[in-house]
């Protein structure tokens, strides 16, 4: 699909695609270990987007956005939209880059003890609330926890993790979004977070969000219009000038490519969509590259789900059958704003000769838990920081057949020369 | 049976019977009616439906054969198409769309589609297997439903949410290789409804495996025909699927009901009124003759009467005149023996005398003797309205007794009571008897606030045997007046029609 490409954006797409390569496959893990690890060796270069150099940094950039964005699922992402939003409202301990390295965020510093059985982190000392309270220990682990790891603060700007397993590298299991630090925000709209750049109710419309930051700066995330016929398309967003706009529509990624001044640059294969279904085996299921219309490669690579004994009963995954299922139709369930699932759910359809039903996310995950339906398309990360928390969240508790389908990724849409653009390993592009 | 009754019975037979005939003409004609009205919707609507879906298969005909034209003109389409992006193999095809651009290929028969406005679009191959699917994009490689070629058929068609009912028709074109166009628009609840122009008329689809519905309520009236593949599994083979139209069994009942309610309810009121009328007529008939009847019978009473007491007179009559001539033959040819005959036939004579004294006696029986002393007419009035509930009394104290017979009293206030009484025809009223002294009378008045009298019955009312009483004598007051005069008394009247009757009888003091 490159060859749409103009000629002048050939050579960027290039040096885009190279240096992504790698992070295609990135590894949880990489960061130096050793006794005392020193984030500051850690480079985070190769993770920049190709987009040229920044000249003139302007006070405000727009970022447009295919998807909704909803304040009450902050801070943990249920989109690209959100996740791109979020990622610069809200804080980690730790972020991991696309090559999986760790770097500091709230967490400036840290030692790995007892022969990497502990870990202590030292939080930032500039580390505050959007409101001006400062960022405690107490703030990052409380209600925090999660399988094969304990969290505790035992100083305002220390917090410890004890590993069930002693490991020589960084856990990067800090960087997990479920780890992001925010309180509840009196007017009930966006929680606090520590992030960069701040944005409440009054800077939110149903067309944009305006984030400030403590310097001037001004991110306005500009939503696309509701879907044709309604009134128009992403592409407005893009024929409106945002600087950023991340896609995995290769129709929309095909119309930038005709505009000037604009980088195009793949992402890393971030998500994988599987097929959930109670009944055993597995199948290999023809033409499924073919059949969506995002970027995408046949599923390939070890998955995370496959091994998930260290979770043990805590993730639930695979201790209970499910309820039975009803005896007809055969139904194949599938995210609503999802138009790869609804494709790959469809090409099921067409070779089992099942049918196909849409569901709102929440009721998606619900139908996903009863096992009720014969099969399910669901996106899951390709790569993630907590498995057990991600099997908590997104696989069924029912033992369940799971096969990947195909792997996806999204495409960078970026004009040239306004701002460095950074991929974190799930994909996030962020300032 | 009553004359009037057999006079109202006449009429009704003659009245109800024709009225029934002409109700039941006019049910079996409507009937008739609608019956033929229907049949003739019925054969309209299937007319109708033939016309649309070759209209709507013409339609889809010529859209498909601009797609064929536009399709042979699309290069990209044949490139990619002979380079391997129309399907016959599993794999290929990676993000890109290596191999040809699939993705061409595969979103060709969508957007196709949308801009030819139809709801099913294939496009197969040799082997018919498709190549792009418009309503089910990642069908492709599947094996397309094998509908017979040219004209219309219907089609159960797979698609991602499930299979739906489509009307299609087909064209082919060679591009590299053969490949056939299948295009159609969804067949659904208001495609049906655009069939159905009828709203009393509906139009339902019959698929070959559908079990029949035991739908009481709807009867089935003509069925049009139609090929028919089930391609929701396979390809299908050709079946026939029927468009039925049935017809409301509910609507018709509903009808027939209302027809028989109309009709009811005419025949009822026509026979209410028919009643009436006869009632009406019968009554202005039978009345003066039922009257006529009457005086005819009392002067045939009287008649009878009259000749009973002629014949019983010249019974007695006749012994006495024999034995007179026989004493005055007797007295001119043998007066010498005159005295031993008058002694022989002293007998006969007073025989004779007394026979008609018995007989004047039993006469008399039939009217009272009355026998004048001096009597109360307060006690009187008391004991006769004693026991009587709806007549008053206003009774003047220290009324001076009168000279009359207070058996003939009590009869005389008991006949006007009577009449009083009558005269209120069962509806509310009052009687009152009111007594009063002065000027050497005592008068005694009954009164009443019943019918009242014209001036032609107050005329007639004291004649013998004239009554207005259904059964009456017609004697009451004229033997009222007799015994009245018959006590040295008066009687006076004032009535006046609609307001009430007093009588007022006036008896001397003693």
């Amino acid at each position: 699909m490159y060859r749409y490409f103009m000629p002048a954006h050939r050579v960027h797409v290039a040096i885009g695609v190279t240096l992504l390569a790698a992070c295609a496959t990135p590894q949880i893990g990489r960061s130096g270990g050793g006794v005392a690890a020193a984030p500051a060796e850690v480079a985070s270069e190769p993770c920049l987007l190709s987009t040229g150099d920044v000249t003139t940094r302007p006070r405000t950039i727009t970022i447009g956005l295919t998807e909704p964005v909803d304040p009450r699922h902050a801070p943990i992402a249920r989109n690209d939209a959100e996740r791109i939003v979020f990622r610069h409202l809200y804080e980690t301990p730790v972020r991991v880059d696309c090559q999986g390295n760790v770097l500091p965020e709230l967490a400036e510093k840290w030692v790995r003890e007892d022969d990497g059985r502990r870990w202590t982190f030292r939080l930032r000392d500039d580390a505050h609330y959007w409101d001006g309270a400062p960022v405690t220990a107490q703030d990052v682990v409380y209600g925090k926890g999660g399988v094969g790891y304990t969290l505790a603060a035992p100083d305002p700007r220390v917090v410890t993790v004890a590993l069930a397993k002693p490991r020589g590298d960084v856990p990067a299991v800090l960087g997990d979004a479920a780890l992001a630090v925010a309180k509840a925000a009196p007017d009930s709209s966006w929680p606090i977070g520590t992030g960069r750049y701040w944005a409440t109710s009054a800077t939110t419309t149903p067309r944009e969000i305006r984030a400030h930051s403590e310097r001037g700066d001004t991110l306005v995330f500009r939503l696309a219009p509701p879907a044709p016929p309604t009134s128009g398309d992403a592409r407005d967003l893009l024929d409106a000038g945002v600087d950023l706009l991340v896609t995995r529509d290769r129709a929309l990624r095909d119309y930038a490519a005709t505009l000037p001044n604009l980088a195009i640059v793949a992402l890393p294969w971030d998500r994988t969509y599987v097929f959930v279904t109670a009944e055993a085996g597995g199948s290999r299921f023809d033409g499924l590259e073919q059949a969506v219309r995002a970027e995408a490669r046949r599923a390939e690579g070890g998955f995370w789900w496959l091994d998930l004994r260290a979770c043990g009963a805590a993730s639930g995954h695979g201790i209970s059958s499910p309820a039975p299922a009803a005896a007809t139709p055969r139904r194949i369930l599938y995210a609503r704003a999802d138009p790869t699932a609804r494709e790959l759910a469809g090409r099921l359809a067409a070779l089992t000769h099942a049918a196909t039903a849409a569901r709102a996310p929440d009721d998606l995950s619900a139908a996903v838990a009863g096992g009720k339906e014969w099969g399910y398309v669901i996106a899951l990360p390709r790569i993630t920081t907590d498995p057990c928390r991600a099997a908590k969240d997104l696989l069924p508790s029912w033992a369940a057949t799971i096969t990947a389908l195909v792997d996806t990724r999204a495409t960078a849409i970026a004009r040239r020369g306004v701002a460095r653009w950074t991929v974190d390993q799930d994909g996030t592009v962020h300032q | 049976m009553s004359f009037r009754t057999r006079l109202l019975a006449a009429f009704g037979v003659v009245v109800l019977v024709p009225l029934l005939v002409f109700g039941l003409g006019i049910r079996t004609e409507m009937s008739r009616r609608v019956t033929g009205e229907y049949e003739r919707r019925v054969d309209a609507l299937v007319g109708v439906i033939r016309a649309d879906i070759a209209r709507e298969t013409d339609r889809i005909a010529g859209r498909l054969a601009a797609l064929k034209t536009s399709l042979a003109d699309d290069n990209t389409f044949r490139t990619d198409l002979v380079r391997g992006g129309g399907g016959g193999g599993g794999g290929g095809g990676g993000a890109g769309g290596a191999g040809g651009d699939r993705g061409y290929i595969l979103d060709y028969a969508g957007n196709a589609m949308r801009l030819a406005g139809l709801d099913f679009l294939q496009i197969q191959n040799d082997e018919g297997r498709v190549v792009s699917s418009g309503h089910f994009r990642n069908e492709f490689e599947r094996l397309g439903p094998a509908i017979p070629h040219g004209g219309a058929a219907l089609v159960r068609a797979a698609a991602a949410e499930g299979p739906f009912l489509a009307l299609v028709t087909s064209d082919s074109l060679r591009l590299g290789k053969t490949l056939r166009l299948i295009g159609g628009v969804a067949v659904d609840s208001s495609f049906l409804a655009r069939l159905t122009r009828d709203p009393e008329l509906g139009v339902a689809l019959a698929l070959p495996r559908d079990s029949v519905r035991a739908d009481s309520t709807a009867s089935v009236v003509a069925v049009v025909t139609l090929p028919f593949v089930d391609a929701a599994d396979g390809p299908g083979q050709v079946e026939q699927a029927r468009i039925v139209v049935t017809r409301s069994d509910a609507f018709l009942s509903a009808l027939q009901r209302n027809v028989n309610l109309w009709f009811s309810a005419a025949v009822l009121i026509a026979a209410l009124f028919a009643l009436l009328l006869a009632s009406w007529l019968s009554t202005r008939i039978s009345s003066p003759v039922e009257a006529s009847i009457r005086d005819m019978e009392r002067r045939v009473a009287i008649g009878d009467m009259a000749r009973q007491v002629n014949h019983d007179v010249k019974n007695g009559l006749a012994p006495l005149r024999n034995v007179f001539r026989h004493l005055t033959q007797v007295a001119r040819d043998q007066p010498a023996d005159l005295p031993v005959v008058f002694t022989e036939r002293q007998g006969t004579v007073e025989s004779s005398i007394s026979y008609l004294e018995t007989l004047a006696a039993n006469y008399a029986r039939l009217y009272p003797q009355s026998e004048r002393r001096s009597t109360d007419v307060n006690t009187v009035v008391r004991d006769t309205v004693a026991g009587s509930g709806t007549v008053r009394t206003k009774l003047a104290e220290n009324l001076p007794p009168v000279s009359a017979d207070a058996l003939v009293l009590r009869r005389v206030i008991e006949n006007l009571l009577s009449n009083a009484v009558d005269s209120l025809e069962g509806k509310a009223g009052t009687v009152m008897v009111t007594t009063e002294g002065g000027n050497g009378v005592v008068r005694i008045a009954v009164s009443d606030t019943g019918r009242g009298m014209s001036k032609s019955e107050l005329d007639r009312a004291f004649d013998d045997f004239y009554t207005t009483k259904p059964g009456g004598t017609g004697l009451g007051l004229s033997i009222v007046r007799r015994l009245i005069l018959d006590s040295k008394g008066s009687l006076k009247v004032e009535t006046e029609p609609g307001k009430g009757s007093t009588f007022i009888v006036e008896i001397p003091v003693q």
